[in-house]
């Protein structure tokens, strides 16, 4: 038994073998879930390392990457410059016991590394090859670059943020972006589950190449805006709120409110102490709570004012209102049901330094993810 | 079922998951090519089906992207029959799915070691808000409320404003998450025979999102709200342009793109600005660069401008709105968007293959939203054996609603 099936016995991924060569946060995700769940993922790096390693924002007081602790935990390094003959053989190398190939260079530069998809699918048949790009790789904007700001407003979801409070406070500035690298996450997890999807079909018609693209990926979950579209409504930030409910500032914090179900609304009704409003029968309707949705804002919202953020959702999940409090990082990591979930492990960056990062975003009941380890030396594996 | 050359042609899966997230992560799977059982009834209808007020949808969708692909079928599961012909529909599924709130599924007795007594090698997939474990487990959530508890809403906000609601993006994300889960455990149950229950808590997937924070967070470093700027990029940032309402985006990485930037905007007394000659000088004065460029960006159309700063090597795309994308010929080549058409839905533009397999064509959108119960026939005649008169049956007893 090889040492890799030894060391992922029971994981979901154990024996599968990833190759990962990044310069995106898309990519080194992707690279991330794989790992998670099992797979043995090796990273190929320039002699001068991921540009990932020295990405922002930093751990405090340390020259580490906090982005990079966070995507590269329990990977392999190696150090590979493809377009070099030496290079060369160790991806060829590596190549010939890897799985999945997750690559996110781009179109022009591909031929120069040796990592054109055609040649690769000759000498590697059984080979996976997802190649995770802005744009994707085909198409008359193939060879677009684009940051995550960039991709976040060219998939459409940009434009529409801020909704809300937010944009109700600050109508004439700029649309804002989502915090990190929501565009890049989304286009990782797409390659991801593209990649396992076409190893499964792996025993039916070998392997094959997959083309993931950012931009479709943040177009794929803002698809609602498209439907819309359809349904004959275009979609703005200023328009694009809930009729009632949203972001309430209270006492010591913000929370946020939403009520779809009829049984919300009545538990709502109690949560706020019965008011005289709340008692007219037209607001039975739930079409004529959507009409005065900004009358019954202005009444929650001076409830609100006068009660403290933690009590008020307290009472709220008690009764069956959906609230929840917004929670700052710091309440997350130290958070009890997050404790309860085993969501964070401790973490050794390079150094020695120690830290806790996010196991996964998903668990397996019937078996224990890969959880925590080290942030890889640059070539440690070499 | 029919086979195609998708990659997941042959997988089955019993689809019980509701709203959003669930439902956007089996359209996924039925985008590559598994078969997707919908199960629903009449006093229980997904929400396409209903008016969505708070939305502003006064009544039902006729097309709903997240039941694409999918087959509907009804089943009452207040009633214990319906429930056994549940179970039946899971054995015969690689995966059963669903969204309730923690615990509902065990309550109607189709919990994960129900489903095992009767599957022995069955893959759940639990998505809820809170998890499967934990004291919050219990807590009703939407979209907005997991960005809320898991901090990306906290952390995305004009730095001096309140946090930013996310919305059907949080949603579909931990849809995609779930896929990537459901593909791993499928993988493993291909491997091992084994059973597998995956928790996927859409909270966390939100948490995910802002993993670096809470690095920081974890050396008991408060983490700052960057809204539009970034650490170590300026300029970088949404301008106005020309154009009303019409925005610019832009991200420079590096001194040699600095330099592509100002030249294509014809600004020669920028290049040799002291304030702007490194990548350090250019953070400290974000705020005197966004002056210029907004001075600047302002006498220029935005789409020519992108194009223009894309052939110069800049990162730089319009703030497009969902017209934008509807008339863009490379989503169309890509086959991104597409058109669909059906009796009763006019021809509109849809979400098709989220990816490009070079050894399938069948990737995309088969079919349109089902009807309820359209596919009965084939799934409780051919699949589970019913005959005419024992659906009847079951139809007049409400197990079949």
């Amino acid at each position: 038994m090889s040492e890799d099936s030894l060391q992922g016995g029971d994981l979901p991924l154990a024996g599968c073998r990833v190759l990962e060569h990044s310069r995106t946060v898309a990519a080194a995700y992707a690279g991330r879930l794989l790992g998670a769940m099992g797979a043995t993922v090796v990273m190929l790096e320039p002699p001068d390392g991921s540009p990932l390693r020295t990405a922002p924002p930093l751990v405090n007081g340390t020259d580490h990457s906090a982005l990079f602790a966070y995507l590269s935990p329990g990977k392999r390094s190696l150090v590979c410059d493809p377009r070099t003959s030496n290079g060369q053989r160790v991806l060829e190398r590596e190549l010939a016991s890897t799985d999945i190939l997750i690559d996110d260079t781009p179109v022009l530069e591909r031929e120069a590394c040796n990592l054109d998809p055609n040649v690769i699918a000759e000498s590697f048949p059984a080979l996976v090859h997802v190649s995770v790009l802005p744009f994707g790789a085909s198409g008359p904007k193939a060879n677009w670059d684009g940051e995550e700001v960039n991709l976040l407003h060219a998939g459409g979801e940009g434009f529409l943020l801020p909704n809300g409070l937010a944009n109700e406070l600050f109508p004439y500035r700029p649309p804002l972006k989502i915090y990190g690298h929501f565009g890049q996450y989304q286009g990782g997890s797409m390659a991801a589950f593209a990649a396992l999807a076409a190893w499964w079909a792996v025993p039916q018609v070998g392997g094959q190449y997959v083309d993931v693209s950012v931009q479709d990926a943040v177009l794929a979950v803002g698809a609602f805006g498209l439907q819309r579209l359809g349904d004959g409504s275009l979609e703005h930030r200023s328009t694009r709120r809930f009729r009632y409910g949203g972001v309430f500032e209270a006492q010591g914090g913000f929370v946020e409110l939403l009520t779809l179900e009829d049984r919300q609304w009545a538990a709502l009704i109690e949560l706020l102490g019965r008011p005289a409003w709340t008692q007219d029968e037209a607001l039975h309707d739930p079409l004529e709570r959507s009409r005065r949705g900004d009358e019954i804002n202005r009444h929650i919202r001076e409830w609100m004012s006068r009660h403290n953020v933690d009590d008020i959702v307290q009472w709220a999940q008690r009764l069956g209102v959906p609230a929840a409090k917004y929670r700052t990082p710091d309440e997350v990591i130290h958070g009890a049901h997050e404790r309860s979930r085993g969501l964070f492990a401790p973490l050794t960056l390079d150094g020695g330094v120690q830290a806790q990062v996010l196991v996964a975003p998903f668990q397996f009941r019937c078996s224990e993810l890969n959880a925590g380890g080290r942030v890889p030396a640059l070539g440690e594996s070499q | 079922m029919k086979l195609t050359s998708a990659p997941l042609s042959g997988v089955r899966i019993a689809d019980f998951t509701i709203h959003a997230a669930g439902p956007f992560c089996t359209q996924l799977l039925a985008q590559l090519g598994a078969e997707c059982i919908k199960i629903e009834s009449k006093t229980r209808p997904d929400a396409f089906r209903k008016p969505h007020a708070v939305y502003g949808r006064m009544t039902a969708a006729t097309f709903d992207q997240v039941s694409v692909n999918k087959l509907s079928v009804r089943l009452n599961l207040k009633q214990p029959e319906a429930v056994l012909l549940a179970k039946r529909l899971v054995s015969v599924s690689d995966v059963a799915a669903e969204s309730f709130r923690a615990g509902v599924m065990k309550r109607l007795g189709l919990g994960f070691e129900d489903l095992r007594a009767t599957k022995p090698d069955v893959i759940l997939l639990s998505l809820s808000s809170c998890g499967q474990s934990g004291p919050d487990a219990h807590f009703a959530g939407y979209a907005p409320l997991f960005g809320a508890w898991g901090g990306l809403g906290w952390m995305t906000g004009y730095p001096d404003g309140p946090p930013v609601e996310m919305r059907h993006v949080m949603d579909h994300s931990a849809g995609i998450h779930a896929a990537v889960a459901t593909m791993g455990a499928l993988h493993q149950r291909r491997r091992t025979g084994k059973a597998q229950h995956i928790d996927l808590a859409a909270r966390e997937v939100a948490s995910a999102m802002i993993g670096d924070a809470l690095v920081q967070a974890s050396r008991g470093f408060t983490p700052v709200r960057p809204g539009n700027r970034h650490l170590t990029m300026a300029p970088h940032g949404v301008y106005p342009t020309q154009q009303l309402d019409r925005w610019l985006t832009l991200a420079i990485r590096n001194d040699a793109e600095w330099q592509a930037l100002i030249r294509e905007l014809d600004q020669p007394m920028a290049s040799s600005d002291p304030r702007f000659a490194t990548a350090d000088a250019r953070l400290r004065h974000h705020d005197e660069l966004d002056v210029l460029l907004t001075k600047c960006l302002s006498t220029r159309n935005a789409d020519v401008t992108a194009e223009r700063l894309q052939r110069a090597g800049v990162c730089a795309h319009v703030s497009w709105s969902m017209l934008d994308i509807a008339r863009d010929p490379h989503l169309r080549a890509r086959g991104t968007t597409t058109e669909v058409s059906a009796p009763g839905i006019p021809r509109r533009l849809a979400i098709g293959a989220p990816a490009r397999f070079s050894k399938a064509r069948d990737v995309g959108i088969r079919r349109l939203t089902p009807k309820l119960g359209e596919d009965e026939d084939y799934v409780f005649g051919e699949l589970l054996g019913l005959s005419s008169a024992q659906r009847a049956d079951l139809e007049r007893r409400e197990v079949i609603l």
